[in-house]
C-alpha cells in the first residue's frame, strides 16, 4: 500500500513556557491502514490528532518536525482527513438539525444541494445505522443519545469521503454494548471505503480489535510502535508491558487481579532527567537517568525507546 | 443465622416524566421489585448499561431518595421506622463514594480537614485526635501524611480518589456504596484503586456495593454480582459462576461486548443492537425488543427471577444457553 502520512519528530509547544506537549513524535501510516494510539490521559494523543488534522488549539504551535503526505515529495497533495471525537453531543451544534449539519457538509465536500443533498444525507444516516432516516433529518442533537450522535458524527465524516478518519476516543463515553456496535460499524466502513483509520483509545481492547499497528505514548513521546499483535502479546517497552498488565482480565480462568503501575505520570513542566518513565520503571539503571533513549528498531517494524527493552 | 446487614424487599422507584405541556406524567421505573440481601463483609457488584437504574438503587439503599414502594432494612431496622437519631447512626455506619473526586471534594478545605471532618461533626474525637486519625487513614490509602495540608487541586486524579475513599472510611462504616468510583480513572490508576480496595476490605469489617458499567473491573473486587436491565435485576449470582456461565441473554451480551485483548478477534457483529429505551417497557420480558433469543412466550409473560443452577435468572430460556461466552464474539 502507498504511504499516506509520515510524521517526523513532531514537536508542539506551549509558547513562552518551556513545555513540549509533543516532544518528537514519529510514525507513518499507509493508505487503508489502521493505527492505534494508546497511553494514559495527558500523554498527547489528542494533540497528535489535532496536529495531523491541522486543527491545533489556538495558542499552540508546531515548533518542530514535519507532517508530510503521500510519497513525501513536494507537490504531494494533502489527503482528505475527517475527525470524530469522544463527546459527540457537545461537538454537534445544538441549534442545527441533523439534516442541516449533514447537508452543509455534503455541499462543502461534494457540492451536493437541494434534493440530492437530502437523499445523500438520508443514505448516510441509514448507512451508519439510524432508522427512519427521513424523519431523523429534522431532529436536533439533544434529542439523540450519545450513541446516536456518534453515528451522526460518523455520517458527517463520511460526507467528506475521507482517505483518513481520525477517531479520538470515539467509544469512551459509550456503554460497552454501544461500543461493540460502533466498532463493528467502523470495521465495515473501513472495508467499504478503503480509508485509513487512526484510532485513539486508552482501552487496549479497542486497539487490539481495530488496529494493524499500534503506538504507545508517554509524556509527549512515542515509546513503542509495532504491529498490534506484537504490542499486545510481546510488548518490549516496560511501560507498554505495564499498561497491558494493568488491564483487568475478563477471562474466567484468569484470576490474577490487575497489576498497578507504581507512582503517577510526571507533569510536563517537571519531567525527570533521562527517560521520563524512569521513576516508575523496574528496569531503570545507568543511562536511563541521563538521556531520553532514542526510538530504535528491535525487530521488523518494531521500534522501542528504551535502554533495557524486555526481550521478545 | 443472624439477619443480613442489608435487605431490600420488593423495592420500587418510579419517576414521573412529563412528556409535554399538560401531558399526564409518564411513569418511568428506575427500579422495580428489587430483592437484595447483603451480609456483613459481603461485596456486591451492580452492572448494566447507563440508565438501567444502578445509581437509583444505590441512593435508595442509602436512604438518599425514598422508594415508591417496598422496604429497606439495614442491620434489621426498616428505613421507614428510623428515628432522627436512627438516621444519624445510619449515616455513621454507611457511606457513598461517587465518580468525580474533584467535585466531591471541597476546594477550600485542606485534605486533612476534609478527612477528619466526619469525626468532628459526630463528636467522635477532639480536633487533635481526629487529625491524627486522619493522617493514619491517609497512610492506609497509600498517601503520605504530608498531603494533609494540601488542597484538592494540588493532587492528581488518582490521589483525589484515594482521599475520597479515606474520607468515606474514616468513621469505619459497615456498608459503602461505590458508584462508578473508578470509571473515570486511567487503567493504571484504576488498578491502583482496585488493589487498595482489596487491601482495605481485607483489613476491615466492611461490606460494599460496587456500582459500575465496567465489566472488566468489577470482576476483581466483588463476591457477587447483580445485572440490571431497565430497573430490574435480570441475573444475580456468585461472580465466578456468572462469568463462567452467564445464563441471561443480557448478561451474555454485556460480556460478549467487551473487546477481547486477542487481536485476531475482529469484524465481530455486535451481540445486541440498539440501546436501552425506557419508553419501550411493554408487557412480557423487558429485554425482549433487543433479545436475539426471544420467543412468543417472551412477549406475553414476564419472566420472574428463578433459580437456575445456583444463579437467579429472569429469562424463560435460561437453561438453553451454552457454558462459555466467547469474549468479543457473538453470543451462542
Ligand atoms: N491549550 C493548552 N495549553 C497548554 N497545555 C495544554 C493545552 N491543551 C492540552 N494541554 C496539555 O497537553 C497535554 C496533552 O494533552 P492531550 O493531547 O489532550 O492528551 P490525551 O489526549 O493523551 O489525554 C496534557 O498534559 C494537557 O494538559
Ligand atoms: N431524579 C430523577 N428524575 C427523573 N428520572 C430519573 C431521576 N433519576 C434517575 N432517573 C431515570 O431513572 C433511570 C435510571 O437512572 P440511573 O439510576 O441514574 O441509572 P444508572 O445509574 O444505571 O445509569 C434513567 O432512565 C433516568 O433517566
Ligand atoms: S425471556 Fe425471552 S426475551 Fe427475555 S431474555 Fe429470555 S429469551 Fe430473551
Ligand atoms: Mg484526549
Ligand atoms: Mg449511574
Amino acid at each position: 500500500m502507498p504511504r499516506l502520512l509520515t510524521v517526523q519528530d513532531l514537536v508542539v509547544e506551549v509558547p513562552g513556557r518551556n513545555i513540549k506537549i509533543l516532544n518528537g513524535v514519529s510514525f507513518s501510516l499507509d493508505a487503508g491502514q489502521t493505527l492505534g494510539l494508546v497511553g494514559e490521559s495527558g500523554c498527547g494523543k489528542s494533540m497528535t490528532c489535532y496536529a495531523i488534522g491541522n486543527m491545533l488549539p489556538r495558542g499552540l504551535g508546531q515548533a518542530g518536525g514535519s507532517i508530510s503526505f503521500g510519497s513525501g515529495e513536494s507537490g504531494s497533495e494533502r489527503p482528505t482527513i475527517a475527525m470524530i471525537f469522544q463527546d459527540p453531543t457537545s461537538s454537534l451544534n445544538p441549534v442545527h438539525t441533523i439534516g442541516y449539519y449533514l447537508e452543509t457538509a455534503l455541499y462543502r465536500h461534494q457540492r451536493l444541494r437541494g434534493n440530492d443533498a437530502r437523499l445523500e444525507a438520508m443514505r448516510l444516516l441509514e448507512r451508519v445505522g439510524i432508522d427512519n432516516a427521513k424523519s431523523r433529518l429534522g431532529a436536533y442533537p439533544h434529542q439523540f443519545s450519545g450513541g446516536m450522535n456518534q453515528r451522526v458524527m460518523i455520517a458527517h465524516a463520511l460526507a467528506a469521503k475521507p482517505q483518513l478518519l481520525i477517531a479520538d476516543e470515539p467509544t469512551t463515553a459509550l456503554d460497552v454494548t454501544m461500543q461493540a456496535q460502533i466498532l463493528y460499524l467502523l470495521e465495515e466502513l473501513k472495508a467499504e471505503t478503503g480509508m485509513a483509520l487512526m484510532i485513539v483509545s486508552h482501552d487496549l481492547g479497542v486497539i487490539a480489535r481495530l488496529a494493524d499497528k499500534a503506538a504507545v505514548m508517554y509524556c509527549g513521546k512515542i515509546v513503542e510502535t509495532a504491529p498490534v499483535e506484537q504490542i499486545i502479546q510481546n510488548p518490549s517497552h516496560p511501560y507498554a508491558r505495564a499498561l497491558i498488565n494493568c488491564m483487568p482480565s475478563i477471562d474466567p480462568a484468569d484470576h490474577q487481579p490487575p497489576v498497578p503501575i507504581p507512582g503517577s505520570v510526571p507533569l510536563l513542566d517537571d519531567l525527570p532527567q533521562g527517560c521520563y518513565y524512569n521513576p516508575r520503571c523496574p528496569r531503570a539503571a545507568g543511562e536511563c537517568f541521563k538521556r531520553f533513549p532514542p526510538l530504535a528498531p528491535v525487530a521488523q517494524a518494531h521500534n522501542v525507546a528504551c535502554y533495557h527493552p524486555v526481550a521478545a | 443465622m443472624s439477619a443480613p446487614l442489608l435487605e431490600t424487599r420488593n423495592l420500587t422507584k418510579a419517576f414521573g416524566q412529563k412528556t409535554g405541556w399538560l401531558a399526564k406524567p409518564k411513569i418511568l421505573c428506575a427500579s422495580s421489585s428489587i430483592d437484595l440481601q447483603l451480609n456483613a463483609r459481603e461485596r456486591l457488584g451492580i452492572v448494566g448499561e447507563s440508565g438501567s437504574g444502578k445509581s437509583t438503587l444505590g441512593r435508595l439503599i442509602l436512604g438518599l431518595t425514598p422508594p415508591t414502594e417496598g422496604e429497606i432494612f439495614f442491620e434489621g431496622v426498616n428505613h421507614k421506622a428510623r428515628s432522627l437519631q436512627g438516621w444519624k447512626q445510619f449515616r455513621v455506619r454507611t457511606s457513598l463514594v461517587q465518580q468525580n473526586p474533584l467535585s466531591a471534594l471541597n476546594p477550600q478545605m485542606t485534605i486533612g480537614e476534609q478527612i477528619s471532618e466526619g469525626l468532628l461533626v459526630h463528636h467522635f474525637a477532639s480536633r487533635a485526635a481526629s487529625y491524627e486519625r486522619a493522617a493514619a487513614m491517609l497512610d492506609q490509602v497509600g498517601l503520605s501524611s504530608a498531603m494533609m495540608s494540601r488542597y484538592p487541586h494540588q493532587m492528581s486524579g488518582g490521589q483525589r480518589q484515594r482521599v475520597v475513599i479515606a474520607r468515606a472510611l474514616i468513621l469505619d462504616p459497615k456498608l459503602v456504596v461505590f458508584d462508578e468510583a473508578v470509571s473515570a480513572l486511567d487503567v493504571s490508576v484504576q488498578a491502583q484503586v482496585v488493589a487498595l480496595l482489596r487491601d482495605l476490605w481485607q483489613q476491615r469489617d466492611l461490606a460494599y456495593v460496587f456500582i459500575t458499567h465496567d465489566l472488566r473491573v468489577v470482576r476483581h473486587v466483588v463476591d457477587r454480582i447483580a445485572v440490571m436491565y431497565l430497573g430490574r435485576v435480570v441475573e444475580t449470582g456468585d461472580i465466578k459462576s456468572v462469568y463462567e456461565w452467564p445464563r441471561h441473554p443480557y448478561t451474555r451480551a454485556l460480556l460478549a461486548s467487551v473487546p477481547s485483548m486477542d487481536p485476531t478477534i475482529r469484524n465481530i457483529q455486535p451481540p445486541i443492537n440498539g440501546e436501552l429505551d425506557p419508553g419501550k417497557i411493554a408487557g412480557g420480558c423487558p429485554f425482549r425488543p433487543r433479545c436475539p433469543f426471544a420467543i412468543e412466550r417472551c412477549g406475553t409473560e414476564a419472566p420472574l427471577l428463578r433459580d437456575v443452577a445456583g444463579q437467579r435468572v429472569a429469562c424463560h430460556r435460561a437453561e438453553e444457553f451454552p457454558r462459555s461466552v466467547q469474549m468479543g464474539k457473538e453470543v451462542a
